[in-house]
């Protein structure tokens, strides 16, 4: 598990404290931050500016100067405003920047593959569409075949896109939990050489925040079963980190035998290892999710 | 080969929950498969209606619903008494709306003691409906449930506000709670989870999904009454065995197309044929998604329901 790629999600103009620092200009706090996570280890540092209308172009360009003064660790430049995107890629110094990413939708598609293309980046593939968000497996790969299709003809080969099937919070619909999954363990036949990536912790969007880490890393577990390369995390979730270093390879075993369809006795397990275990059984759908679904 | 039907594996069961007492107590749930699937499962108990009676005369109901009532409108003791007596209730349901305070807003003295009146007056089982105002409700239901000790009432909406405080007086004084989410599984099934742990037993809990009326959610509702189904019959979720009650008559009545006049609009027809098919064709489809109970208000939709349950059941 030593080569999966983790991008840190703290770095985003949503925090309190670094959302007015980008818009002051203030690089203290930004660059702390950025600090904070490559000793962290990451991989990527995630550079979130939403949706940036307004100067985002101005924005991102001074976040990627200010962040590459202090670490060499790489970006995702993440924004939906694509101006930003490529003034950010433009100031890139150090390392090639992850462009976070490009929808399928027809608006936006062709403008970020030619981005890809003209600075040789890597790219997040966003399946979501002009129909919004995929409703099942099966049009998940729909998309991933017609994204290919359009990078294919840009320019862009597989190897660059980062597939992202779009997690979404488990208190929401258990059947996209399940399609996720589902649709990882399609990908590597459907997309030969391309990569993939999600943003884990929306799964447990909605749930009292000591508990998310049960179901982000239980469900990073299951995804990563089925080639999951890299994801967006909290760089600070130790216990993730754990699990990515190979410290937890008997839960990780616990989960994988569980998912092969071995009925595991919780009685029979540890606390620890129980928390996964019914972590695995409402991520998969086998128990319906609430709140206490660690205490029951 | 012959063709084999499949079928469904089902390996839990809804509880059994009795509401009232002595001899015209009424006994929900316990059913082995999904409704009226009497191919694969036991109905030991077939779904059962309670009549809607208003706590106060209300003044904005459509004349088709007030009709039947109007002799007994603003008498709850008569309305109650009525709906036995004529339409065949086999429970009652008190829609504590006076309660409300952005209405009315009686006092909970005044409210608790004309439901005791409504309540002492009737041999069939009681539900109580307050306006989901956690405080009222709370100091209203407590008041009732103290005065009517061992009744064996259904208490609700039990929201995962005023869980504590309702459950506590319904496991002090023995009577049945109504745990109300919004439209929500996830949240259904903790409401119970959280009820369990208070102590409330499990023959003592149903479930209100929270209605949508057609045009208004119906769909909602039902997705998620045939997800709670699914996971208590075939995931064995014991969490979520417990009979569902539907407030139909209510949320139906309130709406636009119930409430409008014949020729306010000529495309919407005859009124009162209108609102007693909006109120049958909720019933029905929230029957078919799995409701225990339901609530319901015009004698002519109670009627057509209960037909099709007779028929369905046997």
């Amino acid at each position: 598990m030593g080569n999966f790629i983790r991008i840190g999600e703290n770095l985003n103009v949503m925090s309190k404290i670094l959302g007015p620092a980008m818009k002051e200009r203030n690089p203290a706090p930004i660059q702390d931050m950025a600090k904070k996570e490559t000793e962290k280890g990451v991989d990527y540092i995630d550079v979130n500016i939403g949706p940036a209308r307004k100067g985002g172009d101005e924005m991102m360009a001074w976040l990627v100067k200010v962040i590459q003064d202090v670490t060499d660790t790489p970006l995702a430049l993440d924004t939906t405003n694509m101006e930003a995107m490529e003034a950010g890629l433009k100031a890139c110094k150090k390392g090639k920047a992850l462009i976070n990413s490009i929808s399928l939708q027809t608006s936006r598609i062709e403008a970020g593959l030619k981005l890809a293309a003209k600075y040789e980046a890597d790219c997040i593939a966003l399946l979501w569409s002009d129909q919004g968000m995929p409703r099942d497996a099966n049009e998940r790969a729909m998309h991933i075949v017609d994204f290919m299709a359009k990078a294919a003809e840009i320019g862009v080969p597989n190897e660059k896109l980062w597939v992202d099937p779009i997690v979404s919070p488990i208190s929401v619909e258990i059947n996209q939990v399940k399609a996720c999954v589902e649709f990882m363990s399609m990908l590597k036949d459907i997309a030969p050489g391309a990569k993939s990536t999600c943003g884990l912790s929306n799964i447990s969007n909605g749930v009292q925040d000591n508990l998310r880490p049960w179901l982000n890393i239980t469900y990073l577990i299951m995804l990563m079963k089925h080639g999951l390369y890299s994801a967006i995390v909290d760089s600070f979730d130790e216990t993730l980190n754990d699990f990515i270093n190979g410290k937890k390879d008997n839960i990780v075993r616990l989960i994988h035998r569980m998912m092969d369809g071995e009925k595991v006795d919780i009685n029979s397990l540890s606390a620890e290892e129980a928390k996964y275990a019914k972590s695995v059984r409402v991520l998969a759908g086998e128990s319906l999710f609430s709140n206490s679904w660690l205490d029951i | 080969m012959a063709f084999e039907a499949p079928k469904i594996d089902y390996t839990g069961k809804i509880k059994e929950i009795t509401l009232g007492t002595g001899n015209k107590a009424v006994k929900v749930g316990g059913s082995t498969s999904y409704p009226f699937y009497l191919f694969e499962g036991q109905m030991p108990n077939p779904p059962r209606i309670a009549m809607e009676v208003f706590d106060f005369a209300p003044d904005d109901w459509a004349e088709a619903a007030v009709e039947p009532f109007k002799d007994v409108i603003g008498d709850p003791v008569a309305w109650a008494k009525k709906n036995i007596q004529e339409y065949g209730a086999e429970m009652i349901a008190l829609q504590l709306r006076s309660i409300d305070p952005n209405g009315l807003n009686r006092s909970a003295n005044e409210a608790a003691a004309t439901a005791k009146r409504v309540i002492d007056a009737v041999d069939v089982p009681v539900i109580l409906w307050g306006v989901a105002n956690h405080e009222k409700d709370t100091e209203v239901l407590r008041l009732i449930a103290e005065s009517c000790e061992g009744k064996n009432l259904a208490l609700g909406p039990v929201e995962e506000e005023d869980y504590k405080q309702i459950g506590a007086s319904a496991i002090a004084y023995k009577h049945t709670v109504i745990a109300s989410s919004p439209i929500d599984i996830n949240l259904a099934k903790q409401l119970n989870i959280l009820l369990d742990n208070l102590g409330v037993p499990g023959n003592k809990i149903i479930v209100d999904p929270t209605t949508g009326a057609l045009g208004y959610g119906l769909e909602y509702t039902y997705s998620v009454m045939e997800r709670d189904r699914m996971a208590a019959l075939t995931q064995e979720d014991e969490k979520l065995q417990y009979p569902l009650i539907c407030n139909v008559g209510y949320e139906v009545w309130k709406t636009k197309e119930a409430k409008m006049k014949t020729g306010d609009d000529i495309k919407f027809g005859d009124s009162k044929k209108r609102g007693i098919i909006m109120e049958c064709v909720t019933a029905m489809s929230l029957l078919l998604a799995g409701a225990d109970i339901l609530i319901m208000r015009h004698p002519e939709s109670i009627k057509l329901i209960r037909k099709m349950i007779t028929d369905l059941a046997s």
